[in-house]
């Protein structure tokens, strides 16, 4: 393959990424698509959690780790529906000693195609497709002692922040952890993320709006108060959830003079560009590709 | 060769090796899977995902004289053995592909078709003459039948005097093979086939999607921002595998059978109807692998069946016994 013109094309969709995202052109993208494994993972478990949540552990040869916030593209094991894959954040992972990588997938039963990968038997073998897509800059902007970040999930959402919230815990960045959900079985994970809050001198702060765990009401109640304190040092918001409470969450980031990113989620058809159907529309009115220049977004560079 | 026919040597299969290439008017393919415009963008970006080298030939995505954003979010509904789109010719823009992404592809085995799109009739003419210099470019289609532009393309695809006059326009600025892409949501595709062939077209690609559409019961309002959008993937196989039937048969035109196509008996389906060679499309956003795949059943299908050339298939379902 004639190297100069693809380069060319990979250098132009890095950078700019079509003709619509001239406000994101001074991100810091990859010169080049990052590799990415289109194989077969072994299903390792599905472990059952409160319903309708489950964690799917799969082992795939040859797949990079991701970064904090990127995704994989899995479906059932040649079930002929729902036709086409879908999109998990990567929520953990680790090395495993053939060279393989073990990937965790937290999920929510919702549809079709979630279902089928709950109902996922060890030693299947699944498609995945990853790591996609473009992380958090989070971690390499802010060295340690910087500043203080608030990772803001909503239920599921916290998927999308598992591996930042190890990021930062292993880089020494202090952060705080607001977790809310309807009700006490939607902070899943919450022991995970109080774990590493404390362990990063922060703390776990959820909200249930049912009451039945942590504070009654919304999550935005106690992060706006957080962000509203100058003197509790945040300098970054990171979130992740349903997209009412990704607007909040910029709005309230703005107010409060604090930057930072948000990991989107919408429709997927392909997850890797080919398809252009998982526009987000960014604040200039543009659009831009979930899969591809997101799913981290700037707060600010978003039209919520 | 031994000169030996199969036949002669009991119990040996001594079957010539299987001649995947297929002729399409006056384009001569390599073997007769392409990838459908729009599915795989302008064909290098995914050279990670899928070995563009072994297809038979790529149609890029819909190409306009200015670059064009897209539709609003929501963009594709997934629904039963399908999916919607409504993506709105989000493109790079002509000169852009020209210049920077033919040069990266205009030296591989594939044949480039370039499609190309336009809100007037002139638009057209003018995306014809600009591509027209540029050797890379094996021919044109054009997409006339596009639901998911307000005041696009689908007007083109609907008539069958506007459709000739477009086509016999377009014939005279460029030289290059002249491939129309038809749209199914007509009452006789055929027609227009014809009335492409009137133009000057030499070759008909069937068929663009389904208009269609989906509702969120929840919201209770339509799931895509344009209300309606383009239906494809295996949903559409039959339907799609009708007129390229009835297309065939009706007009003096080579085909290429577009819709839903995924295995290779879908592959072998379409040419017995009388498809010259194919396009893959929706099948791609599941598996990016999936048209080299077909490329490799195929060959191996015909070896198996002992048969000889693509050429031997073409039409055979349309002929009497």
């Amino acid at each position: 393959m004639p190297r100069r013109g693809r380069d060319r094309v990979v250098a132009h969709f890095a950078e700019t990424g079509g003709p619509a995202r001239a406000s994101l052109a001074g991100r810091c993208y990859p010169r080049r698509a990052m590799a990415a494994v289109d194989s077969r993972g072994e299903v390792l478990d599905v472990q059952a959690l409160p319903l309708p949540y489950f964690l799917l552990r799969v082992r795939v040869a040859g797949m990079a780790a991701a970064a904090p916030g990127q995704f994989v593209m899995v479906a059932g094991a040649d079930r002929p529906e729902p036709y086409l894959r879908r999109a998990f954040s990567v929520y953990d992972q680790e090395a495993a000693a053939d060279g393989s990588l073990v990937i965790s997938l937290l999920g929510k039963v919702i549809g079709r195609g979630t279902a089928a990968l709950a109902a996922c038997v060890p030693g299947e073998r699944i498609p995945v497709l990853g790591p996609l897509g473009t992380g958090f800059h989070s971690v390499e902007r802010g060295g340690p002692g910087i500043g203080r970040a608030a990772l803001v999930a909503g239920g599921i959402g916290s998927a999308g922040l598992g591996l930042l919230a190890q990021a930062l815990e292993r880089a020494g960045r202090p952060f705080d952890f607001f977790y809310g959900g309807r009700s006490a079985e939607d902070l899943v994970e919450a022991e995970t993320f109080r774990r590493l809050s404390e362990s990063a001198a922060g703390r776990l702060i959820a909200t249930t709006e049912d009451g039945s765990a942590g504070e009654r009401g919304l999550i935005t109640a106690p992060l706006e108060a957080a962000l509203g304190n100058r003197d509790a040092g945040y300098t970054t918001v990171c979130t992740c959830g349903p997209h009412g409470l990704m607007a909040a969450v910029a709005r309230i980031a703005a107010a409060g003079g604090v930057g930072g990113e948000a990991a989107t989620e919408t429709p997927m058809g392909c997850g890797y560009g080919a398809c252009l159907g998982c526009a987000v529309t960014l604040s200039d009115g543009g659009y831009a590709l979930c899969c591809r220049q997101g799913p981290v977004f700037g707060l600010d560079e978003v039209a919520w | 060769m031994s000169g030996v026919a199969a036949a002669d040597v009991p119990g040996a299969a001594v079957a010539a090796a299987p001649d995947l290439s297929t002729r399409v008017g006056p384009l001569r393919l390599r073997n007769p899977i392409l990838t459908a415009s729009g599915t795989f963008g302008y064909g290098l970006e995914f050279a990670e995902r899928a070995d563009l080298r072994r297809l038979g030939g790529l149609v890029t995505k819909g190409l306009s004289l200015e670059p064009l954003a897209g539709n609003p979010p929501v963009r594709i509904a997934e629904t039963r053995g399908g999916m919607l789109n409504s993506i709105g010719l989000q493109n790079i823009g002509v000169d852009r592909f020209l210049g920077d992404v033919l040069p990266g592809l205009k030296d591989l085995p594939p044949k480039v078709i370039v499609n190309l799109f336009g809100y007037a009739r002139d638009d057209y003419v003018r995306l014809a003459e600009r591509v027209d210099p540029h050797e890379g470019v094996a021919a044109v289609e054009l997409n006339v039948s596009c639901p998911n532009v307000s005041k696009g393309g689908i007007e083109f695809g609907h008539d069958p005097e506007i459709l000739s006059g477009l086509v016999r326009r377009v014939r005279s600025a460029t030289g290059k093979p002249i491939v129309v892409k038809l749209s199914p949501n007509v009452t006789s595709p055929q027609a227009l086939g014809e009335a492409a062939k009137a133009g000057g077209a030499d070759v008909l690609s069937a068929v663009n999607t389904f208009v269609g559409m989906a509702i969120d019961t929840a919201t209770r309002r339509p799931v895509l921002s344009t209300v309606r959008g383009g239906l494809s993937g295996p949903a559409i196989k039959p339907l799609a595998l009708r007129i390229v039937f009835d297309v065939a048969r009706a007009v003096d035109l080579p085909v290429i059978g577009i819709g839903g196509i995924e295995t290779v008996d879908d592959v072998l389906e379409f040419l017995l109807a009388g498809a010259s060679a194919v396009q893959v499309g929706t099948a791609l956003f599941r598996d990016p692998r999936t048209a080299e795949r077909l490329v490799d059943g195929l060959r191996e299908r015909m070896e198996a069946e002992s048969i000889p050339s693509i050429g031997s298939l073409i039409g055979a379902a349309a002929r009497p016994e």
